[in-house]
């Protein structure tokens, strides 16, 4: 249209259709134009920084404790995107969802971006200064009674080293370390069994991987890490067989080979079943003593298929799979631990483990760390349950809270909102404000995890020893916002001066320690070369084979189930709080991509709901939407029902991370928190709260609304062949071009 | 074309009228080598027929590319670096500017480089305004262009960057005097180009939407 | 576009789509494997997605009125039928990675009123925001609807102080009107190219992956140049019998004969979907494995 003098924009607008030629919208450059926006040019960049190309620099995810190393796309000094770090031996340039989700964390416009201090009731903003008057003031009368707690959720790295210190210099009595999720049972039968808490399991060598609710490519403890195991598990020359055994369907369990629905809390009795029909062979019963072959035998097909509601021709397949394709692998998930038997259904899977003897194939011994005092610290809910109590009777004078929410994670019966009100001084680090933080005296606003320096030690650690770097992606955002890590070391100067006045801050403090730890990676560069290659690389990486793992006694009272049934007839049904990769413990809630990223199994989005099985449904004459009220002895919630195939009948599913009152314009009254409900139900053994043995009754309200989801009107293919399965005989893998998996 | 008349007689009566050339004006390339500090006012023709005049447009400092250019013979490319290597050319990193500045006794007291040693001092960006700024939604890659002209084809490095900007040597700031519009970009992509210096093989600059529309 | 323009060059603008060999000689033609065996269904692809192309986090209530704007989704089946026919679902689901095809014979090409959709030179199917008026005919058209358009001005709202930070300078932000969808991360491709143009040669295989590809944990999705016969997708099309502008493909005319006679062959898993239609597209699934053992 050159001829005529007027422009495409300027012809739709007066033909009419006016409302599109906004596509290029008033907001930002849509002409040619001269003088209006600004190109700064840089003042002393390094040589390295072009202007329009993007500079990749390693750091650590922080979003859960796999501490996959990542890198960020920097331009124009700012972080745009993370990837996998391919240095990294826990995520091999690979990278999850919540990692993604990292930038909108940092990127947040619900950030804390100064101190707040309560006055009158309410938090109003304040200085540093005074901030930190406030702590020193609380933290170092030390001759006045009651305790000084740190609550922290899982640790590893120099944070840790520092707390400790702190603790050790009178600045602190003690700290508590909380896992909503955690899987402390399963670490104590590890410990009794094996002695280590965390035996590395080796997917990718395994024939069969009989998993018992063990999300490893969900949310497992590194998702990351196992699903490139699991993908180099399928790709085998004989291919990996998946069997998956749960009350309700894991991500995990949607890729397996059989899903098995179970009775909730009877995977033991199975496994037991199951460890009864392989002892039948010599080949197994030979290492176990007479005491465990003589507890496993009234464990018959017929009692076993009773008791759980499984099949009972399963138990003589599934022996005869794991006998043809060995070596196997026995997981214990969430879901068998949660129990007050937790610990008997997690020592009878891994009594199974043992009798196919995988101990020194498919489940080996990590590496000894160079460095304890860095190793990761798992949380549990039996040091909250104790701190709990104790803050109920008064005896502890102030709580320091970093990576913590206990006012969301902690059932109601623990009444812990009420008795964080007995604490005199109560203060928290966050980047944003959370439940438990809008409850504090003090909250002091941190850099967040991309503009921070730090370490840490993967959890799961199955090549070697890896120490991950964490470095600032950026300047921070806010002037305001400080290091977690200068925090602590300005606190110990205060307690411990001599020993920490050498270090200006937290980046002086962990350059001297990385130096120092040279030795340990046999590293021949100068130190300042050494420093600069660390921080460049993302990780400090030595290759350290897999050690022998030696199976101790199993005694039958580990493995001692209880008599089954005994449920009130009031509470029919047993809740599931469903845990998911995105929403985790729920602290990953106030990230809009992962609300608006579907979930995995129902595809819902913004929301909560209750998976019924479709027959329950039917019984109970219960449609799609149908607003259910869902009762436990402890309290209700509400959420529509969602009909899934993938679920024990008896059961019903609500997903965990949902129902947050006071995070963020993306969390904040969306959907329900089906922990608040859970019953005081513990398991025997360790004390641990039994995340799956609460009943529930459910009533239909006459409400009845519209799921937001992605799946379309129909959740089958309706014979289009969208996705189509062959048999694994049907297809020669080898023909495959051999890829290389990262 | 009798059918933008028909539609749009409005439109037609909305459009201005562009002012006759006035005597002393310079614009355009390979003017006299005189400071190009004013040009015609905007929507003057230029001699290559495209509408293009871009206003004056006010800098910081008022740097003096004909003194760098003109004078002292540095090449564009030592300034603006990138050009060869990246979509985007570079306003110069200040450390660029004081490199010589800071050694350069003669000027040290006239105005302008004041200003520039107080950024240094300060540590400051220098706050330019681009003059050449595409819409968001065009891809623009120097690269490309500084490879194909100046060295595949080995031109002089002033005559391909004025292809686009114009003769910039003889300017104080910059100032647009090219349509820089889509029509513009493609009548050039459009010509028969050499590959090389020294081959006959031609080929036209890409014509395909994504090339340039990101 | 002015009609003597459109009438002139009618030939070239309504050529007959597949070309055989059209990319015999070309430098490029991008294309895609995704292992359904090897997808585990997390979603890490859809939200790297969000990341690298600037979509907007539209909100429940438009995700209810079907407005989400994810250029690539998981979608979950439950069977192949019309009907579930077990109780519970014990071979797992079914997940399939869905994004715009790159068809070669693209069904949203031809019915654009404003010629704002072409087939590139390297086979990418373009959308350009520019030239859209939003008529949304395309996206009536296209069969896998992976083409999703911008009902509301998002760049006012979907981003608040600082998240826009985060937003790819290499991307455009699209305003109310545009169609947009999956463009195989073509910023990237372009990037790719030009710095290996500079070197004087074309870009490596493995050099350049769309950012779904490159976040998948399990390496279920493939990306690379068809017409560089040493590239890992070129093989991998190969080994899988499957040829860009066939249909039906030798091979399921093969396996249709086999299963006609009773013969259980072993077959190679590589289709496209909803093939039939003839769009062509340029993403090959490798189909799902459960061992029948178990």
């Amino acid at each position: 249209m050159s001829g005529s003098g007027v422009n495409r924009r300027d012809f739709l607008q007066i033909v009419g259709l006016g409302g599109t030629a906004m596509a290029l919208s008033a907001c930002g450059n849509t002409s040619i134009e001269s003088g209006v926006e600004l190109v700064q040019s840089y003042v002393q960049p390094e040589n390295f920084v072009v202007p329009g190309v993007g500079v990749y620099y390693a750091s650590t995810c922080l979003q859960c404790a796999s501490a996959c190393g990542i890198m960020g796309r920097v331009r124009e000094g700012r972080i745009l995107k993370l990837e996998g770090n391919p240095n990294s031996t826990i995520s091999g340039g690979k990278i999850c969802g919540l990692g993604q989700a990292a930038v909108q964390q940092h990127y947040s416009p619900d950030r804390l971006t100064t101190p707040m201090i309560r006055e009158n009731g309410s938090l109003k903003p304040a200085t540093w200064d005074k901030a930190m008057a406030l702590l020193n003031a609380t933290l170092t009368s030390a001759d006045a009674p009651g305790r000084r707690v740190w609550l922290t959720g899982p640790t590893s790295g120099h944070h840790q080293v520092l707390l400790r210190s702190l603790i050790d210099a009178g600045g602190a009595t003690d700290t508590v370390v909380y896992d909503a999720l955690s899987t402390a049972v399963e670490a104590s039968v590890n410990r009794k069994l094996f002695g280590v808490d965390h035996p590395v399991t080796v997917i990718e060598k395994a024939g069969l991987v009989l998993s018992f609710g063990n999300d490893f490519l969900g949310a497992g403890e590194s998702p990351v890490a196992a699903a490139r195991q699991y993908a180099r598990f399928r790709k085998a020359a004989r291919r990996g067989i998946l069997v998956q055994i749960e009350p309700k369907m894991t991500l995990t369990g949607a890729n397996a080979d059989r899903w098995v629905p179970i009775k909730p809390g009877t995977e033991g009795v199975f496994a037991l079943g199951l460890a009864r029909e392989l002892l039948q062979r010599k080949e197994y019963s030979g290492g176990i003593s007479p005491a465990l072959i003589a507890a496993v035998e009234p464990y018959t097909q017929v009692e076993v298929s009773r008791i759980t509601g499984v099949r009972g021709d399963l138990i003589p397949h599934l022996a005869g799979m794991l006998w043809e394709h060995a070596p196997s692998l026995v997981l214990a998930g969430r879901y068998p631990q949660g129990h007050a038997h937790g610990s008997r259904n997690t020592a009878a899977i891994a009594l199974l483990n043992v009798v196919l003897q995988n101990q020194g194939k498919t489940l080996l011994r990590a590496a000894d760390l160079p460095f304890p005092q860095l190793a990761p610290t798992a949380g549990d809910f039996k040091s909250l349950a104790e701190l709990n109590k104790a803050m109920a009777a008064g005896q502890v004078r102030s709580l320091l809270i970093h990576g913590s929410n206990p006012v969301y994670s902690a059932p109601d019966f623990l009444g812990f909102a009420a008795n964080l009100q007995k604490v005199a001084f109560k203060a928290a680090w966050v980047t944003e404000l959370d439940e438990t933080a809008a409850q504090c005296d003090l909250v002091l606003p941190l850099l967040s995890p991309l503009e921070d320096f730090g370490t840490h030690i993967p959890l799961n650690q199955s090549d070697g020893i890896e120490l991950s770097m964490q470095q600032p992606l950026m300047q921070k955002l806010y002037p305001e916002t400080r290091s977690f890590g200068d925090v602590l070391l300005d606190l110990l100067k205060k307690t411990k001066p001599d020993s920490y006045k050498a270090f200006p801050d937290y980046y002086g403090y962990l350059k001297t320690a990385i130096i120092n730890a040279k030795p340990a990676f046999s590293a021949q560069a100068e130190d300042e070369a050494f420093w600069e290659e660390t921080l460049s690389a993302g990780v400090l990486h030595r290759a350290a084979p897999l050690l022998p793992l030696s199976a101790m006694e199993i005694t039958p009272a580990m493995i001692e189930q209880p008599a089954p049934g005994g449920y009130e007839a009031k509470y029919p049904f047993s809740l599931i709080p469903a845990v998911s990769a995105s929403m985790r413990d729920g602290r990953p809630a106030n990230l809009a991509w992962l609300q608006e990223s579907p979930d995995t199994l129902t595809t819902v989005v913004w929301d909560s709901w209750a998976e019924l099985h479709p027959s329950t449904a039917k019984a109970m004459d219960v449609r799609e939407g149908d607003v259910l009220l869902i009762e436990s002895a402890q309290g209700s919630i509400r959420a529509k029902a969602y009909l899934m195939p993938g679920i024990h009948p008896g059961s019903v599913a609500v997903p965990v991370g949902q129902g947050h009152d006071a995070y963020g314009r993306y969390a904040t009254h969306i959907g329900v928190n089906p922990l608040k409900i859970l019953d005081p139900i513990f398991d025997q053994d360790t004390g641990e709260l039994a995340l799956y043995a609460t009943r529930v009754a459910i009533t239909k309200t006459d409400r009845n609304e519209r799921f937001t989801k992605d799946e379309g009107a129909t959740n089958l293919q309706q014979g289009r062949k969208l996705v189509a399965t062959l048999a694994a005989d049907q297809v020669d893998l080898s023909k495959e071009m051999p890829f290389v998996i990262r | 074309m009798w059918y933008p008349l028909l539609v749009f007689p409005l439109a037609l009566a909305g459009m201005s009228i562009a002012e006759p050339l006035q005597k002393g004006d310079h614009f355009g390339t390979f003017g006299p080598h005189e400071p190009f500090k004013q040009g015609g006012p905007i929507g003057s023709q230029t001699p290559d027929g495209f509408n293009a005049l871009g206003p004056v447009v006010e800098q910081p400092i008022e740097f003096p590319h004909y003194i760098h250019v003109e004078k002292m013979g540095i090449d564009c490319l030592y300034c603006h670096t990138y050009a060869r290597r990246s979509a985007v050319s570079g306003i110069p990193r200040l450390s660029k500017c004081i490199g010589c500045h800071q050694s350069i006794e003669s000027v040290k007291d006239k105005p302008r480089i004041k200003m520039l040693l107080d950024y240094w001092d300060k540590k400051q960006a220098i706050p330019w305004k681009k003059v050449h700024d595409e819409p968001d939604f065009v891809r623009f890659n120097h690269e490309r262009h500084i490879q194909r002209f100046i060295f595949q084809q080995e031109r002089p490095t002033r005559e391909a960057c004025g292809y686009c900007h114009g003769d910039v040597g003889n300017m104080t700031t910059a100032r647009r005097v090219k349509a820089l519009s889509m029509g513009w970009c493609i009548s050039c992509h459009q010509k028969d180009h050499k590959l090389n210096a020294v081959s006959d093989e031609t080929s036209h600059g890409p014509n395909d939407c994504w090339q340039c529309h990101k | 576009m002015s009609f003597d323009n459109l009438s002139s060059n009618w030939s070239k603008l309504r050529v007959k789509r597949p070309q055989p060999d059209q990319y015999k000689d070309a430098p490029y033609k991008w294309a895609m494997v995704i292992d359904l065996d090897a997808c585990t269904g997390c979603n890490a692809c859809t939200t790297a997605c969000y990341a690298e192309n600037n979509l907007p986090v539209v909100g429940k209530e438009r995700f209810l009125a079907g407005q989400a704007m994810h250029w690539l989704r998981i979608e979950r089946y439950w069977g192949e039928g019309e009907e579930l026919t077990q109780e519970f679902p014990e071979q797992g689901a079914e997940f399939l990675p869905m994004m715009c095809q790159q068809c070669e014979s693209a069904p949203c090409e031809i019915v654009c009123p404003v010629g704002a959709t072409h087939h590139t030179p390297d086979g990418l199917n373009s959308q350009v925001y520019n030239r859209c008026i939003g008529s949304r005919y395309c996206s009536a058209n296209c069969p896998y609807k992976v083409r999703y358009f911008n009902w509301f001005d998002y760049p006012t709202n979907a981003w608040p102080s600082p998240l826009e930070q985060q937003l790819n300078p290499d991307v455009t932000v699209r305003s109310k009107g545009v169609m947009e969808k999956c463009t195989f991360c073509v910023q990237r491709l372009t990037e790719a190219k030009s710095k290996a143009r500079t070197e004087g040669r074309i870009v490596n295989d493995g050099e350049v992956l769309t950012a779904c590809a490159q976040a998948c944990p399990s390496s279920a999705i493939h990306f690379g140049n068809l017409a560089d016969s040493s590239s890992k997708v070129a093989k991998m099309w190969n080994a899988q019998q499957v040829e860009l502008s066939a249909y039906p493909q030798k091979k399921d005319e093969q396996r249709e004969k086999d299963e006609q006679l009773g013969k259980n062959e072993e077959v190679v898993r590589g289709y496209r979907i909803l093939e039939d239609l003839r769009t062509y597209p340029s993403v090959v699934y490798l189909e799902r494995i459960r061992s029948a053992e178990v």
